[in-house]
């Protein structure tokens, strides 16, 4: 009986309809407060940037999803599960396996006037890794990504022992209204920042020696020549015409000659920030 | 000035523009806020129900919005549950709509029940050999998932996400997702089917009284099935009239096919029960109670156009457009074919409270006819008005169409196709 209420009695049709109605009720409440343990979870393991990448990654565009090998030519269309981290994949293992990279005799690519040397690998958010003699590596900015932030407005490093993780943000970077945060390529302890200014951003001591998940040699080109396209919709998707000239090479600060575009969404599109 | 609150890469008008665009529904919200105050404070007085006419405007309101809003629970169950991912575009938008048709539904009745202070009056004195009673416990816990559901659409806010326990939080609820949308499904086939048993169980109205299966009437299910089949076309509708508004593409025409297709053969099954149920009740429910059913009909203006109307013209037809892939594949058809639905649905809810209460059912009794007084008025219109301001804002600050920004790209890469062939 339920207090104050005199003329409610329990019978078999109540218990039912109450049963299922409090069933309902702590099955609603479970899932919240399920989700709210996680939650704590994951922050206190410090998931946050998994979780972030994890939620970017999905809300790209399902052209921008896929597999490194789908951009060789090796598979025709594959969106990448492990999104873009290939230590996981076993595709990519197998396809390796089966199929070694040949060897690229040129020590640098030359797309569209923009310099990739060959002796680092990159990621395809627009950074790269050079191992460097010491053992640590140094990450940078590809020149594509370069030429998108131009002269940076401001740019916030990580302080010398802070940890970043593949995929994670590695920085942040803001030009006119863009504020895009760059990922990293490896995991690791920073050690040492740079800046624009510098060779590098950021002298890292990697916990592995592991870039199975960053492109080289011969993916190089295929990946640029994907995001010269990728820029010229993003581009067009802002309205920001005349794109790129038939023959033309991107010019050093991009931001400058498109004034009216959103370079918010530009950015966001090619460091893959939802 | 608010840019730094929408969504990277989406284009939503001016901070002006938009001020412009919901200060009529803010007016509208006011006025009509005032007319609910006045019906709350003096009381239903203000209104022109009385004794016979109990059920006027507002129930015919509720009743067609939380039919409207099934879209929600529907949609949900065929996309976490039978993992159907094209409705992946659409189950954000279905959730705000759930929300704004349960919520408002909801305010109605707070005013139209009156005394909202004592809501909780029902759960703990609930007289459980009523369908009413059923009715609130399901749509109180139905709102409350919903309002879970819109949770992670909101914490998904540019800002938002960037407090890493928002963010966090809105991941480990979205995995979870799929409970709530079972939970919303047995909630809704309940609480949808109640609503209809309500007038089922009238044996005093013989117009609504129908027989059934166990303690259920046979409007249960067909409330049940006319909702399931009207939410999907409702959402088809409302993200077509989206779509014009801000002249934006924002879901691939597959997925509205989809909808359609789904909410035509449900449509197609409801109008074939609706025919049955009402051959039974013409022909032998009715009877047995001592009246023709052709002399419900005899009133105007409620003559048998209305029957036609909503099983017909309102039901069979828009079935018909939405079950045939050539027509469901052009635009006009398809989204004529859902506003048709839309209609028929409301048409029914519209039958089943005021012609219902018109009829004379006792001898001494007359035809009686209804207008809404202006407080009635009032108080729909403001919750059409708060409707349009939680999805205006809902859809200025939140990613209601996730695939939007995709199909920008995609727009910008047909129109760069010549452009782009061989050059990389």
């Amino acid at each position: 009986m339920l207090p104050w209420n005199y003329g409610f009695h329990w019978t078999s049709g109540t218990m039912i309809f109450m049963g299922a109605f409090y069933t309902v009720l702590a099955i609603v409440a479970s899932t919240l407060v399920n989700a709210a343990m996680r939650s704590r979870r994951a922050l206190r393991t410090r998931q946050t940037e998994r979780i972030r990448w994890s939620e970017d990654f999905h809300d790209l565009p399902a052209r921008d999803r896929q597999c490194r090998h789908v951009l060789t030519g090796e598979i025709s269309y594959r969106e990448c599960p492990p999104a873009f981290d290939c230590r996981e994949c076993q595709t990519h293992s197998k396809l390796i396996a089966n199929h070694p990279p040949a060897l690229v005799a040129e020590s640098e690519e030359d797309i569209f006037g923009m310099s990739f040397p060959l002796d680092r690998v990159y990621h395809r958010g627009h950074t790269w890794v050079h191992t460097e003699a010491d053992g640590t590596v140094t990450v940078g900015l590809d020149d594509l990504g370069r030429r998108l932030l131009g002269e940076p407005d401001r740019v916030d490093l990580p302080q010398p022992g802070a940890r970043v993780s593949v995929n994670g943000t590695a920085w942040r970077a803001s030009k006119r209204n863009a504020d895009v945060r760059i990922l990293s390529p490896v995991d690791g302890e920073v050690i040492e920042t740079g800046g624009p200014d510098a060779p590098w951003y950021l002298r890292i001591r990697p916990d592995l020696y592991d870039f199975r998940n960053l492109l080289g040699g011969h993916e190089v080109r295929p990946w640029v020549m994907r995001e010269m396209e990728r820029l010229q919709l993003a581009l067009s998707a802002e309205s920001a015409v005349p794109t790129l000239a038939d023959g033309g090479v991107p010019v050093q600060d991009i931001a400058a000659v498109y004034p009216q575009a959103d370079w918010d969404a530009v950015c966001g599109e090619m460091f893959l920030e939802a | 000035m608010d840019r730094a609150l929408i969504a990277r890469g989406l284009k939503r008008c001016s901070t002006g523009k938009f001020l412009l665009w919901i200060a009529p529904w803010i007016a509208m919200l006011i006025f009509g806020l005032y007319a609910a105050g006045l019906c709350l404070v003096k009381g239903l007085n203000q209104t022109n129900m009385d004794n016979r006419f109990a059920f006027g405007l507002w129930i015919f309101l509720d009743l067609t919005v939380i039919a409207l809003g099934a879209g929600a629970f529907f949609t949900g169950f065929l996309l976490y549950i039978l993992k159907l991912k094209e409705l992946r575009a659409v189950i954000n938008s279905a959730v705000v709509i759930g929300l704004v048709c349960y919520s408002g539904a909801m305010c109605a009745l707070a005013v139209d029940v009156g005394q909202p202070l004592r809501f909780w009056f029902t759960f703990w004195y609930p007289n459980v050999h009523s369908m009413l009673t059923e009715v609130t416990f399901c749509i109180t816990c139905y709102l409350t998932v919903l309002c879970i559901e819109y949770l992670p659409i909101v914490l998904k806010n540019r800002k938002l996400r960037d407090v890493p326990q928002f963010l966090v939080f809105e991941h480990e609820l979205h995995k979870l997702i799929y409970v709530l949308a079972g939970v919303g499904t047995f909630l809704s086939f309940f609480h949808q089917g109640s609503l209809g048993g309500l007038y089922g169980v009238l044996r005093g109205r013989p117009f609504a009284f129908r027989e059934g299966f166990a303690i259920w009437p046979s409007t249960f299910f067909l409330f049940i099935i006319s909702a399931a089949a009207v939410g999907p076309s409702f959402i088809l509708f409302t993200t077509w009239l989206v779509q014009k508004i801000s002249r934006k593409r924002l879901v691939r025409p597959e997925a509205m096919q989809m909808l359609g297709r789904i909410s035509g053969l449900l449509l197609a099954v409801y109008v074939l029960l609706k025919t049955l149920d009402t051959l039974v009740w013409m022909n032998r429910t009715s009877p047995a109670t001592g009246f023709a059913a052709s002399e419900y009909y005899s009133w105007n203006p409620f003559g048998t156009w209305i029957l036609f109307a909503e099983i017909a013209l309102f039901g069979l037809v828009p079935a018909a457009i939405l079950l045939t892939p050539k027509l469901r594949a052009r635009t006009g058809w398809l989204v004529s074919a859902a506003a048709m639905a839309c209609i028929g649905v409301a048409l029914n809810r519209f039958v089943q409270t005021v012609q219902t209460l018109a009829v004379p059912t006792l001898s001494f009794d007359k035809f009686m006819t209804y207008t809404p007084s202006w407080q009635e008025v009032g108080t729909f219109l403001a919750v059409l008005a708060y409707g349009v301001l939680v999805y205006s804002f809902s859809f200025r600050y939140f990613q209601i169409f996730p695939e939007e920004r995709e199909l920008k790209l995609e727009t910008a890469a047909r129109e760069e196709e010549p452009a782009l062939a061989g050059r990389y």
